[in-house]
């Protein structure tokens, strides 16, 4: 029984480095300078991270993403609850919504830089966009679900229709409004990178594509270890606040008692 | 058609009691997609004395419902007017204070949290709120529970919870919509049970909306029967048994076997639309 318990805790650890494992063996049977060993590429990260230019760069993309991710969240949350209760404003944004979904965000980037620059600002606004529409959406479907009863409890109690808003169409819409913010945070990351790949001046982005531009490939590689890295560790701290956040939500505190 | 409360001093000619609600020529109509509208509701006038304990029965779709929401406020009605101690109602408000079958429930509170939400918006000091909210989980037999979320609830004891959170603002009028419609037999008895001696304390109006016979007879001074859609009152029955009262007495008690009889009649009797004088 022990040893099973270890065995299911260390798996992901163990799937890492098989996965590494794989990769090392391959790039020594090619021996191609383009794809170098596992080995290498981890060994490039810490020269990455403790270099101050790199750093600055890194710093600099998580900077952007951070203010867009905040300001997508801001604009994104309030618009998709007032979608989810109001008739009118969803028949206003719905097909707008529906033009700019399939629409990938990065291919707008060249008409926005026509507009903003390659600076912050357009690289902001395209993470921006990226947030917002996943965001808008759950947090459309988590109003649309709150229960009329539940609002009705809420205005005998006196609260106003803006009242009612924020102390129950909200956090009753928590769980589904922080799964969209979980897919928006992913999408954060991809944009950010895409962003800087394609207005290429500063960031995480740039470092790489740099580094491919120079042929240095460990470089290449370690920067996609380092973003990766980055996406799993904000998934997974995100993942935590989420169920502290909506603990009275989660499946599996599902256990009614037996009591009249 | 005038509802008497059972309360003895009130009855007295000397004191009438005072009106608390007021239904007067209302009617309801909804848009539905097709292209007729359905008439849910047609000319309802209804006069409950303050302390009374008045259920609306008949079947599904009677609008039965519809009725207790133009009272509670959340619905509009498309002809006439309800009124609660005489002012015209516009809208809910804490005087009128609704339990539903789904519960309702906020299900981010706790059982504390969500009996103290009404008397903190209400501006009651939070120590305040709490020390009576606690008392008041303590009646609904709810104590130990404070903490949990109702989630972790039975459908009896989220029902329990849904009572008290609505008590605590004082309400005074309680609509109770099929509140136990959702519960097994066993469970819906004893909430039956304690609804009536929680009720026995302070004597709120109540406006209780079931389909069940014996639930409306067993809790009611008077039992307003409607019949089928479009909802009209075909008769209002006054169940004229002693106070308090027990479940076991009554089951043997033959004046409540008449009026079960009586309006379980009443409510087969298709032929007749309510038209009678």
């Amino acid at each position: 029984m022990m040893a099973r318990a270890l065995v299911s805790r260390l798996a992901p650890l163990l799937a890492c480095l098989g996965l590494l494992a794989v990769w090392q063996a391959a790039s020594l049977m090619l021996g191609t300078d383009s794809f170098p060993t596992a080995i290498e590429a981890i060994r490039a990260v810490p020269s990455i991270l403790g270099d101050k230019e790199s750093l600055i760069n890194i710093l600099a993309s998580l900077r952007r993403m951070a203010i867009a991710f905040s300001a997508a969240l801001l604009f994104a949350i309030p618009l998709g609850l007032m979608m989810g209760r109001s008739r009118l404003v969803a028949s206003f944004f719905n097909p707008l919504l529906m033009i700019t979904y399939p629409v990938p965000k990065a291919a707008l980037m060249p008409i926005i830089m026509l507009w903003l620059g390659v600076g912050d600002l357009a690289k902001m606004l395209v993470i921006f966009l990226g947030v917002s529409l996943p965001v808008i959406y759950h947090s459309f479907q988590g109003a649309k679900a709150v229960e009329e009863k539940m609002l009705w409890s809420g205005a005998a109690m006196g609260l106003s229709a803006p009242q009612r808003m924020i102390r129950i169409v909200l956090p009753a819409a928590l769980p589904e409004i922080l799964t969209g913010c979980r897919t928006g945070l992913v999408l954060a990351l991809i944009t950010m990178v895409t962003s800087e790949m394609i207005a290429r001046q500063s960031g995480a982005g740039n470092i790489l594509f740099n580094a491919l531009d120079m042929g240095q490939y460990d470089t290449v590689y370690a920067m996609i270890i380092i973003i990766g890295a980055m996406g799993i560790g904000f998934d997974a701290a995100f993942e935590k606040l989420r169920s502290r956040l909506v603990r009275w939500s989660e499946p599996g505190f599902d256990i009614p008692l037996s009591f009249a | 058609m005038k509802v008497l409360p059972s309360r003895p001093e009130l009855r007295s000619e000397f004191a009438p009691a005072s009106v608390m609600i007021e239904v007067d020529h209302v009617s309801q109509t909804f848009r539905t997609s097709g292209r007729q509208d359905h008439l849910a509701l047609s000319d309802i006038s209804l006069t409950i004395e303050d302390g009374a304990f008045v259920s609306i029965l008949g079947p599904s779709g009677c609008g039965k419902s519809t009725l207790l929401y133009i009272v509670g406020g959340f619905v509009t009605p498309t002809e006439g007017e309800a009124r609660v101690k005489g002012r015209a109602i516009t809208g809910p408000g804490p005087d009128r204070g609704p339990v539903f079958q789904e519960f309702a429930l906020f299900p981010w509170k706790t059982v504390l949290g969500n009996v103290m939400y009404g008397p903190r918006q209400q501006g009651v000091k939070s120590a305040e709120a709490e020390a009576q909210s606690r008392r008041l989980i303590e009646m609904v037999g709810l104590k130990g529970f404070e903490n949990f979320y109702p989630k972790e609830l039975s459908g009896g004891m989220k029902q329990r919870v849904a009572l008290a959170r609505t008590l605590a603002y004082h309400p005074a009028v309680l609509l109770m919509d099929e509140p136990f419609g959702a519960l097994d037999a066993h469970t819906r008895t004893r909430l039956q049970n304690d609804l009536l001696n929680i009720w026995e304390r302070d004597r709120k109006t109540v406006l209780f909306v079931t389909h069940s016979v014996d639930e409306a007879v067993f809790l009611s001074d008077k039992v307003v029967v409607m019949t089928r859609a479009p909802g009209r009152i075909k008769q209002i029955v006054d169940i004229e048994l002693p106070r308090p009262r027990r479940r076991a007495e009554l089951l043997l008690d033959p004046r409540y076997q008449k009026y079960v009889v009586e309006i379980e009649r009443l409510i087969d009797d298709t032929s007749d639309d309510g038209v009678r004088p």
